[in-house]
This record gives structure tokens, C-alpha cells and sequence, in this order.
């Protein structure tokens, strides 16, 4: 077998609350973790997908959390809890996905300068948290990763961008463990991002928030066991407008390089994006693999993840393949689109045979 | 390595600076040292006691944004996609050879639409409304995957992967890099690759706060020193195969010789001079080439006391003493954050193809702890054939590049 990317274990805070397990058994009773937002958050959205309790300072410590950010705090206690159980070394890599780091971060620092009347009076703790690569920073200096550190913008295809970035990373030797995945926070000023770019009338599901990250390696791998496969990454542009054509000719060449035939397809599972890419998504996977399981719609139990919704399908599908005897020698297609900015991926996991 | 045995060059180059917009201007600003500084516009700066900056006053999104609307992207996409038309149009290549082909775009950026986020937030403060005034176009200009997806939707190419990498003040050599890997792996045909930038109010706050925004000007590697000055603009390279380029008789500007990245996991803001050392350690290990070999390094060099001193010492460290001249752009466009080091490479590949070192201007004496020769205010012929170029980055994301002449015959 060529040499490739392979995840050998990952972890999550989501909606259903802390680690893999509770992702997998919210996942496996298809509960919708959208409820009603608590007041304090002053946000335009009614209901939101939270990752709940998750206070920053109380999951950290107060050590070192005094001015982080939610976005950091997600992402840095998500890989604290893959380390608990992998402890990679101080050369590992770390690759995160994000839209656009945190929007609240900006609007309340500049927004104090501005309400104060002396505009230059920012909070300098701030300061590592105004750019984007605040959160992966963060993670590098909690758990002392010296490799490549990367933050990497894809739209709602991040998470696999991110899971692409590392798997260069391991095949050109940068780097021989990377801790992958992407995080996106609840706020203010996302609710409102999203309420206010929806005006044009695109109906969009309520937002939700975590972060799932995954331990990459290049494989096949002695020392430590896989429990999937990354056989195929394809990422292409739909720039016509015509999404099902887009969908097909990436679902068609990740197949390809996976050296799979469509009959492999041991389950799919689409983004659940809004409009006509999602409807593409659908509609192509049903056609390639119809008789495949296809996986519910995430959308619609942990809400729109924009930056980390592709993480959390990877999430998703690993949580089903480890809960159901089928998966075993069999493939999974994940697609993944971004309407806005016209972005597609696909990608295809392997599991082992038994 | 297997992967190594691709070479890859730079054949087309679309660059946007205060000191010029094009090869040619750039070129000519480089030569002479042009100074790009002038009173901030971007914001309303009252309440500051200075606010300078490095802004590209003469930018016509419309001459380079044919497909798309302007109105629709950030001010950081507009000159990230004018860069890549540009970039395309230098390389004489028509959208036709690139649609067949299979291509990466990866574009660097610290704020991204952080000036636009900043728009939001005055409009938001502004009005009763609160955020129900927040204009919608503004708001989707925003997100930073824009930033590389526009310039595929300009040049209405599908078959491509696209990325915007947020590494703060690196992103330029991490995009670099990102596109030499990929087509190194045979995995993309063709790379436009760089980084892009626009000044805003967040960012030149927070700079001003923290003491290290100058005054008058930037004056890297000198005593008087006082910090940077934000600046913006852009830079997009086209790489691709020596054999593709050589096929079609193109004009190489360079080779990419190879890249590093490391991080610092210590500090958030505060640059690591072991770090340092050893990322452009692993940079030239990657490029194969010795320091000896190493002709000019275009510094990190952004006029602050922290990162001078502690990138000439590493610098000092890796050369063993005797280190080649190192200058700073950023004397001359100010610090263009996520842009900085796309258009340090598109000064590595013009200062090899046109044979000069630009200099570090606005320079009176050099710091005794900047043990370097940062060629001060005239810039100064020189037959340069391996470039480095440093790019250090809150977070302590370090990404260094190489850069080399190429040449029919060598090694």
C-alpha cells in the first residue's frame, strides 16, 4: 500500500458535551442538541447548538486563560483530551480550521476602544486572539508542539483542508504526528454574521459550535493502530453555479485515487449545506452509493459548525464505523461544500478489514 | 527525498505595495528605495497622537477585477485576486492553459476581513439598530476563505483546491510553501500562491498599544528605532514545473529551492531566537542548500527592538558569524502582516533576476546588536544566486523560504 495519511484516534467538544463518547452516543440516539439560548448572550439567534457548561476557565484552569477566547478555549481543551490518551511528542505538527478566528474577539476589543472615546485604548491581552492563529498559537504553547503550526480557511470544507494540510505535511516528512481538525465558537457577533448575510432571504439552520481534532500519521503505521484510512482528498471550485456537477466530478475522482469502486461505499454522509449545493451533495452520493447507510444530516442535531462542520462528519462517520461491524473493509464518502465562496471537498476513509 | 527531485520555479509575478503596483514599479521602488509612507486613510485616526502608515493609495480594483464585483469582496480579496490576474498575466498564460490544467491557490493573510469586521463594528456602534445596520454585503465579504476562492471564481477555474492560510505575519511563505509541496507531490500542475493585506483599525491599535507603531517612519537594524508601520497590499507568485515552464518557453524569474515552518510554543507575541535559528535551519536543509551558499536574507526585519535584535542574533547563529547582507522591505512598504512575506519572495525573484539588493532605508546607525550589514539607503548590484526569506508571526508561526537564480546548468 502506498504511503498515506491515517487517523488514529480524535476526540471532540461538541454539543453533546465532552469527548468522543458523547459525540457518538448523542449521535447514535440522532437527539438534536439545538435548544434554546439562555439569555446573557445578547445574540440575534433563538436557538443555537451549544457546547454545554463549556466554560473555559473551569474545563482549564485559570493559569494562562484570563483573556483567551472561546474559540481558543475549545480548541485547546479538545486536544487536551486526544492527548490524555495519545501524548504525541514536541516535534507533532498542529493544523486548525476556522472561517474567520473570532469576530467577537475583534468587535468587543475594538469596540471598547471605541465606546471609551480613547480609540487607541484596546485591551493588549487581546492581542494574541486578534488573528486568526491565536487558537492553534494557543494549542501549540499548552501542549508544547513545536512542528509546523497551521491555520487554514476553507469554508465549511475546513475541517478536511485541515486534514489535507497535515497529510502533505506527513508525506513530504515536515512532520510525523499531526494533530488536525477545526474549531467555531457561539457569539454575538457570528449569530448576528449569519442572521445579517441571510437578508437576502437564504434560510440558514440555527448555529452551532465545537471542535473536533484528530490525530494524523503516515501510514500503514506499526506502532500505532489506525481507525481509518484517508485514501482520498479531492477539492475543487464550483464557479458556474452548477453544484451537482461539481459534487459528481469530485465524489468521481476522490473514488478514483481511493482505488474504490462505488460498490465499496459502506456509508456517505453529506454536509447538509444550504440550497442547491446541499441538494447536489444528496443527490450525488445517493446516485454513486444508494445502497449505502447514509449518515443523518448534522446540521440538524448540532446545528450549523460552519468552520468545524466537516471536522465533525469525519467525527461522525468514525463514531458510526467503531459502533457497527459493517464498516470493516468497506469505505465512507464525506462531501463537504461552502455556497458563499463556492468551495467542494471530498473525502474518502478506509477501515481495515477485521 | 523523491518529492525533491521536482524542481519548481516562478514564472509569473502580480504584486501590489505602497511603493508600486506591477514589476516594473515594484522593481523601480525596490532599486531606489522608495519610501511608501503617508498619512493614514484608512480610519478616522483622531484620538492618536501619530498614524502613519503604508497604504497603496492608486489601487483600481476595477483594472484587474473583471468577473467579480469589487463591491463584494474584502479590501484584502480585492487586492489578493487583482494580484493573481496580475500574477497570470505576467506568466503570458490565458485562462484557457490553466482551466485544463489542475491547480492550487493559497493566499496568506493576518487579518483577512478584519477591516470589514471593523466596518461592522463602528456601523454597529453608530446606529440604535446595533447590529440589524450591518450591511449584508459587508458581512460577506468577510469570511477568509474568500480570499483564495475569489481568485478561482475570477479566473473561472474549477478544477483547483483552494485555501487561505491565517498564519498571522508568516502566511505568505506558509502559502508558498503549501503550493511548492503540492506540486512537488505531483498533485497540482500549477501553484498562485502568495499573501494579502489591508490596513485596519484593529490591527494598527493594537500595534499602537502595544508601544511598536513608529512615529515617522521604519527604521529596522537602527539605534533610533522605534517600530513598524502597518502597511498592505499583495503578492501572488505562479509557480510551476521547471519542465512545464521550459516547455513553454516561459520567463523564469526563480526556483523555489525549499521552505521550513516551525513553532515557537512559548510566547504568544514574543519572538524565540532558538525557534528562529532553527526554522531557517530546517529551510535550508529543505532547499539542500548551505548558508554559505545563502547571498541576501530579506528579513523578518520589522523595526521593532524585540524582533530585530533577536532575529539577528539567530541569524548570526545559523551563519556562524558571517552572516550575508540582510535587509528589510518593511523600511520601504511597511509591515504588510499576512502580505509581508509574498512580497519578500517577489522581491527575492526580482533582486535574482535583476541582479541588485534593495535596501533597508530611513537608516542612520546601526544597532551594535544588529550584527548584520543591512545595506543601508542605496541599494547595490549583486549577482545573487540562493535568496532567503524570513517570515516570523504571532503565535510564533515561523515560516522561512529559499529562493534560487535558475540556471540551464546547474547542480
Amino acid at each position: 500500500m502506498k504511503t498515506h495519511a491515517v487517523i488514529t484516534q480524535w476526540s471532540a467538544y461538541s454539543p453533546y458535551g465532552a469527548g468522543r463518547e458523547a459525540f457518538a452516543a448523542g449521535l447514535a440516539a440522532r437527539r438534536t442538541a439545538v435548544a434554546p439560548v439562555e439569555d446573557g448572550w445578547d445574540t440575534g439567534a433563538e436557538r443555537a447548538a451549544l457546547v454545554p457548561g463549556f466554560d473555559l476557565r473551569n474545563v482549564l484552569g485559570r493559569k494562562g486563560t484570563r483573556s483567551m477566547n472561546r474559540v481558543s478555549g475549545l480548541a485547546v481543551a479538545t486536544v487536551s483530551l486526544l492527548q490524555e490518551e495519545i501524548a504525541a511528542g514536541q516535534d507533532s505538527g498542529l493544523v486548525l480550521g476556522t472561517t474567520t478566528g473570532s469576530a467577537e474577539t475583534n468587535m468587543v476589543a475594538m469596540g471598547g476602544a471605541l465606546r471609551s472615546g480613547r480609540p487607541y485604548l484596546i485591551d493588549p491581552a487581546a492581542a494574541p486572539y486578534l488573528v486568526m492563529n491565536g487558537p492553534a498559537g494557543q494549542c501549540a504553547i499548552w501542549h508544547d508542539f513545536k512542528g509546523p503550526n497551521a491555520t487554514i480557511a476553507a469554508g465549511r470544507p475546513s475541517g478536511l483542508a485541515a486534514l489535507g494540510y497535515a497529510r502533505r505535511l506527513l508525506l513530504t516528512g515536515r512532520a510525523a504526528m499531526v494533530i488536525a481538525g477545526a474549531a467555531e465558537e457561539y457569539s454575538r457577533a457570528r449569530s448576528w454574521m449569519e442572521i445579517r448575510a441571510a437578508e437576502d432571504g437564504s434560510a440558514s439552520p440555527p448555529p452551532g459550535e465545537g471542535c473536533a481534532m484528530f490525530a494524523i500519521t503516515a501510514g500503514p503505521s506499526a506502532s500505532r493502530p489506525a481507525v481509518a484510512d484517508v485514501l482520498a482528498l479531492d477539492f475543487r471550485m464550483c464557479v458556474d453555479g452548477d453544484w451537482w456537477a461539481a459534487v459528481d466530478q469530485s465524489v468521481r475522482r476522490a473514488l478514483l485515487t481511493a482505488e474504490r469502486a462505488p460498490g465499496d461505499v459502506w456509508a456517505t454522509c453529506a454536509s447538509g449545506a444550504p440550497g442547491q449545493a446541499g441538494k447536489a451533495e444528496t443527490a450525488v452520493l445517493e446516485q454513486t452509493a444508494g445502497g449505502a447507510v447514509a449518515l443523518p444530516d448534522l446540521t440538524g442535531l448540532v446545528g450549523e459548525m460552519d468552520a468545524s462542520a466537516s471536522a465533525f462528519q469525519l467525527a461522525a462517520v468514525l463514531s458510526e464505523a467503531a459502533s457497527s461491524a459493517e464498516a470493516a473493509g468497506w469505505v465512507a464518502v464525506i462531501t463537504s461544500t461552502d455556497p458563499p465562496s463556492g468551495v467542494l471537498a471530498t473525502c474518502v476513509l478506509g477501515f481495515a478489514a477485521r | 527525498m523523491s518529492t525533491h527531485d521536482t524542481r519548481v520555479v516562478v514564472s509569473g509575478i502580480g504584486v501590489i505595495t505602497s511603493i508600486g503596483t506591477g514589476i516594473e514599479e515594484f522593481t523601480a521602488g525596490l532599486r531606489t528605495g522608495r519610501s511608501g509612507v503617508s498619512p493614514l486613510t484608512a480610519f478616522d485616526t483622531t484620538g492618536f497622537d501619530y498614524a502613519n502608515a503604508c497604504e497603496v493609495r492608486d489601487f483600481k480594483p476595477g483594472a484587474w477585477i473583471r468577473r467579480m464585483r469589487p463591491a463584494h469582496l474584502s479590501r484584502a480579496g480585492q487586492f489578493a485576486v487583482a494580484a493573481a490576474r496580475m500574477a497570470v498575466e505576467d506568466a503570458t498564460l490565458g485562462e484557457d492553459y490553466l482551466a485544463g490544467r489542475r491547480g492550487h491557490i493559497s493566499i496568506g493573510t493576518t487579518a483577512g476581513g478584519t477591516r470589514e469586521i471593523d466596518t461592522l463594528t463602528e456601523a454597529g456602534l453608530a446606529a440604535e439598530a446595533g447590529p440589524r445596520a450591518w450591511d449584508p454585503t459587508v458581512v460577506r465579504s468577510i469570511p477568509a476563505v474568500s480570499l483564495s476562492a475569489a481568485i478561482a471564481t475570477e479566473l473561472g477555474l474549477s478544477d483547483v483546491e483552494v485555501a487561505t492560510l491565517a498564519t498571522a505575519c508568516s502566511a505568505g511563505n506558509y502559502a508558498i510553501g503549501s503550493g511548492l509541496d503540492a506540486i512537488r507531490l505531483g498533485e497540482a500542475d500549477y501553484a498562485l500562491c502568495g499573501g494579502a493585506e489591508s490596513v485596519c483599525r484593529t490591527t494598527f491599535t493594537i500595534f499602537y498599544r502595544l508601544g511598536t507603531i513608529a512615529p515617522d517612519c521604519c527604521r529596522p537594524f537602527d539605534s533610533g528605532r522605534q517600530g513598524i508601520l502597518t502597511g498592505e497590499g499583495a503578492a501572488v507568485l505562479l509557480l510551476e514545473r521547471l519542465e512545464s515552464a521550459l516547455d513553454r518557453g516561459a520567463r523564469i524569474y526563480a526556483e523555489v529551492l525549499g521552505y521550513g515552518l516551525n513553532c515557537d510554543a512559548s510566547h504568544p507575541v514574543a519572538p524565540d531566537q532558538d525557534s528562529l535559528a532553527r526554522c531557517m535551519r530546517l529551510a535550508l536543509d529543505d532547499a539542500g542548500v548551505d548558508p554559505a551558499d545563502v547571498g541576501l536574507i530579506s528579513a523578518h526585519g520589522t523595526g521593532t527592538k524585540a524582533n530585530d535584535v533577536t532575529e539577528c542574533r539567530a541569524i548570526n547563529d545559523v551563519f556562524a558569524g558571517r552572516p550575508p547582507r540582510t535587509v528589510s522591505l518593511k523600511s520601504m512598504i511597511g509591515h504588510a502582516m499576512g502580505a509581508a512575506s509574498s512580497i519578500s519572495a517577489a522581491a527575492c525573484a526580482l533582486a535574482i533576476t535583476n541582479g541588485f539588493i534593495p535596501p533597508t532605508i530611513n537608516h542612520r546607525e546601526t544597532d551594535p546588536d544588529c550584527a548584520i550589514d543591512c545595506v543601508p539607503n542605496h541599494s547595490v548590484p549583486a549577482d545573487l544566486r540562493v535568496v532567503q526569506s524570513n517570515g516570523w508571526a504571532f503565535g510564533g508561526n515561523n515560516a522561512v523560504a529559499l529562493f534560487g537564480r535558475y540556471e540551464e546548468h546547474g547542480e
